[in-house]
C-alpha cells in the first residue's frame, strides 16, 4: 500500500549566517506514514523534529532527497488541501475575532458556509471555546490559542492532520480534550503525524512511534511491540545487595539499579515468585515494588544515548 | 479571487485596527488644521499653499500609512510565523502576495478617502474665506492631484511589499522602503541637474556617477510622475496624456514588483 507520507533520504542543511557554520538539521531521514496511524515523531531539542514536519508541509525544500505525499512528489501535490497543521507556537492573527478567524479558514479552504457553520460549532464547543467567539484572539490565554489553532487546522476536516506539540501550554483539562479528539480522529481513519515531548502522550496515542537524533531517525517501532516487550517487567526496591548475593541472583535478574535509598531489582513477572523466595532465603526484605510504566521513556534515553555514542 | 479577498479583507481589517492608525490620523489633522491657521499668511498665494499643503498632507499621511501600518502587515507574518499557518492551506504564494497587497490598497484608499474628504472641506472653507484668491483654483484638477497622491502611495505599497517579501526584518524592509521613497521624490530633480549640468563647464561629475544615476533612473519609481500639484493649484489645464501615461506608469509599476515579490515569494523557505 502506498504510505500517506514518504520521506527518502531527506537533507537538510540550514545556513545561520553569513561566517556562522551551516547547521545540519536532517540527514537522510527515510520514513514512511501509513495511512490512518498514528505517527509519533520523538527526539531531544534540535534532533529535526520540526524541519521533518517542515519538509512534509512544503515550507522548505529539501537539499536533497524527496517528499512524497500518496506517492506523488510534494511539488507536484496539492498537500494542502488535505491536511491540516498545528505548529508549537500558533501566532495567529490576534486582531481578529475567534469567529472571524474561522471565517477567514472556511474561504481559504473553499468549505461552503453551511458547512462551515456546522463544523466551527462543532469544534468550538468540542473545545470549549463557544463561549469565545467574539472575542479578539490577542485577549485569549495561551491554552485558549492552542485550542484556536486547532479548530483552525481542523475545520476543512483534513485526511492528514500534522501536529507539532499539541498539548503544550494547555492545563489538564485542556490536555485531556486535545487528547479525545485526537483519538476520535484515530478512531475515524485520519492520518496523524504529531511531535511531543511527552512520552506517556505518545505511548498512548501512536501506532508507530519514530526516533530522532541529531537529525538521523535512529529508529522506528510499533507501540504495540513495545507493550509486548515490557509485559511483566517489575521493580522491587530493596535496601542493600552484597556481590556475592548479587551473582546468585543474576540469572533471574534483568537488571539492577542503584538508587539514593538502595537498589532497583528488575525481574519479568514469571522470574518473580522465584526471585522472591531467593530474597527471603538470603534475609533481604523487599521495600516496594512497581510495574515498569517508563519504558518509552528509558527507551528514547538509551536510543539517545547509544545515539550519541 | 475568493482567497485573495479573503486575505486581503483580514489584512484590511489588521490595518484598521492597528494603534498607529491613531497616530497617523492625528498628525494629519494636525497637518490640514496647519494649513488653516498658516495659510493666511500668504495672503496672494493663499490658494496655492493651501492647495499644496492639502496634497502635501495627503501624500505625508500616506507615507506614514504605508512605512509604519501597511508594511507590517506582511513582514509581521513573517517575523511571527503566522505565515506557516497560512501557507498550509490551499492557497498559494501568488495568492498571498496579491491577497495581502489588496488588503493593504484597500486600507490606505479608506484612510486617504478620509483624510481627502476632510481636506476637501479644509479647501473648501478657505475657498469661501479668501474667495478673491481661489479664481484659478478647479476641483476636478485637485482631485486628479489627490488621485495620483493614492497612485504613488500605491507604488510605495509595492514597493513595500517587495522588500517585505526578501528582506529577513521588519526593520531592514522600513530602511529599504523608507530610500525607495526618498530616491522617488528626488530622482527627477536629480537627473534633471545632470543634464543640466552636463552643459555647464563649472560643474564637473565623473562619467562613472552619470551612468549609474542613468540606471538607477530607469529601475527606481520616478514619483515626480504623479505630482499634480501645480496643475492643482494654478488650475491649468490637465493634459489626457500625461494622466493617461502617469496612471500607465504607476500601474504597470506596480504589477512588476507584485510579479517580482511573488517569483521570489515562491522560492522562499519558511524555517
Amino acid at each position: 500500500m502506498t504510505p500517506e507520507i514518504e520521506l527518502r533520504g531527506v537533507t537538510k542543511r540550514y545556513k545561520t549566517g553569513l561566517f556562522k557554520k551551516p547547521v545540519q538539521a536532517l540527514r537522510g531521514v527515510d520514513l514512511a506514514v501509513r495511512k490512518g496511524e498514528v505517527f509519533g515523531l520523538i527526539g531531544p531539542n534540535g534532533s529535526g523534529k520540526s524541519t521533518t514536519i517542515r519538509a512534509i508541509l512544503g515550507l522548505i525544500r529539501p537539499d536533497s532527497g524527496n517528499v512524497y505525499f500518496r506517492g506523488d512528489q510534494l511539488s507536484a501535490t496539492c498537500i494542502q488541501q488535505e491536511v491540516g497543521y498545528l505548529p508549537e507556537n500558533p501566532y495567529l492573527y490576534d486582531h481578529l475575532t475567534l469567529s472571524e478567524l474561522l471565517k477567514f479558514c472556511a474561504r481559504t479552504s473553499g468549505l461552503a458556509r453551511d458547512t462551515a457553520s456546522v463544523r466551527s460549532g462543532e469544534l468550538l464547543a468540542r473545545l470549549s471555546l463557544d463561549h469565545a467567539t467574539r472575542r479578539p484572539l490577542r485577549t485569549f490565554s495561551k491554552g485558549m490559542l492552542q485550542r484556536a489553532a486547532i479548530c483552525f487546522a481542523l475545520l476543512h476536516d483534513p485526511s492528514l492532520v500534522v501536529f507539532d506539540e499539541p498539548m503544550s501550554g494547555l492545563d489538564p483539562v485542556g490536555r485531556k480534550m486535545v487528547f479525545d479528539l485526537v483519538s476520535e480522529l484515530k478512531d475515524r481513519g485520519r492520518t496523524i503525524f504529531f511531535c511531543s515531548h511527552i512520552l506517556s502522550d505518545v505511548e498512548r496515542l501512536c501506532d508507530r512511534i519514530g526516533l530522532l537524533s541529531h537529525g538521523r531517525l535512529i529508529d522506528t517501532f510499533d507501540t504495540g511491540a513495545l507493550t509486548a516487550s515490557r509485559q511483566g517487567q517489575v521493580h522491587l526496591k530493596v535496601d542493600r545487595l552484597g556481590a556475592e548475593q548479587r551473582d546468585s541472583l543474576a540469572p533471574i535478574l534483568e537488571g539492577v539499579t542503584e538508587t539514593d535509598d538502595g537498589l532497583l531489582l528488575t525481574v519479568f513477572a514469571a522470574n518473580l515468585a522465584a526471585l522472591a523466595v531467593r530474597l527471603n532465603q538470603l534475609g533481604i526484605s523487599i521495600q516496594g515494588s512497581r510495574e515498569d510504566r517508563l519504558t518509552l521513556e528509558e527507551l528514547f534515553m538509551r536510543s539517545i544515548q547509544g545515539g550519541e555514542k | 479571487m475568493k482567497k485573495i479577498l479573503a486575505l486581503a479583507n483580514i489584512t484590511f481589517k489588521e490595518g484598521l485596527r492597528s494603534r498607529a492608525v491613531y497616530g497617523i490620523g492625528l498628525f494629519s489633522f494636525f497637518i490640514l488644521g496647519l494649513n488653516i491657521t498658516v495659510a493666511g499668511f500668504f495672503m496672494r498665494d493663499v490658494g496655492k499653499v493651501t492647495v499644496d499643503m492639502n496634497l502635501s498632507a495627503l501624500s505625508i499621511a500616506g507615507l506614514l500609512l504605508v512605512l509604519f501600518v501597511g508594511l507590517n502587515l506582511i513582514s509581521k507574518d513573517i517575523d511571527r510565523k503566522t505565515i506557516q499557518l497560512v501557507l498550509t492551506k490551499p492557497i498559494s504564494r501568488y495568492e498571498y502576495i496579491f491577497g495581502k497587497y489588496v488588503g493593504i490598497e484597500m486600507f490606505v484608499f479608506v484612510a486617504l478617502f478620509l483624510l481627502f474628504v476632510i481636506s476637501c472641506l479644509t479647501v473648501g472653507g478657505l475657498s469661501v474665506v479668501y474667495e478673491g484668491y481661489f479664481q484659478g483654483f478647479v476641483w476636478s484638477n485637485f482631485i486628479v492631484a489627490a488621485f495620483f497622491v493614492y497612485v504613488k502611495i500605491s507604488v510605495l505599497a509595492a514597493i513595500a511589499v517587495f522588500f517585505g517579501v526578501i528582506a529577513t526584518s521588519s526593520f531592514v524592509t522600513l530602511i529599504f522602503s523608507f530610500c525607495a521613497y526618498i530616491v522617488g521624490e528626488t530622482l527627477d530633480e536629480v537627473v534633471f541637474y545632470l543634464k543640466s549640468s552636463a552643459s555647464s563647464s563649472e560643474v564637473v561629475i565623473s562619467e562613472g556617477v552619470k551612468k549609474v544615476i542613468a540606471v538607477t533612473s530607469y529601475i527606481a519609481p520616478n514619483f515626480s510622475v504623479f505630482d499634480f500639484k501645480t496643475e492643482a493649484a494654478y488650475g491649468l489645464a490637465l493634459q489626457p496624456s500625461r494622466v493617461g501615461n502617469s496612471l500607465a506608469y504607476g500601474l504597470i509599476y506596480i504589477l512588476i514588483l507584485l510579479i517580482l515579490s511573488t517569483f521570489i515569494f515562491q522560492r522562499r523557505e519558511f524555517n
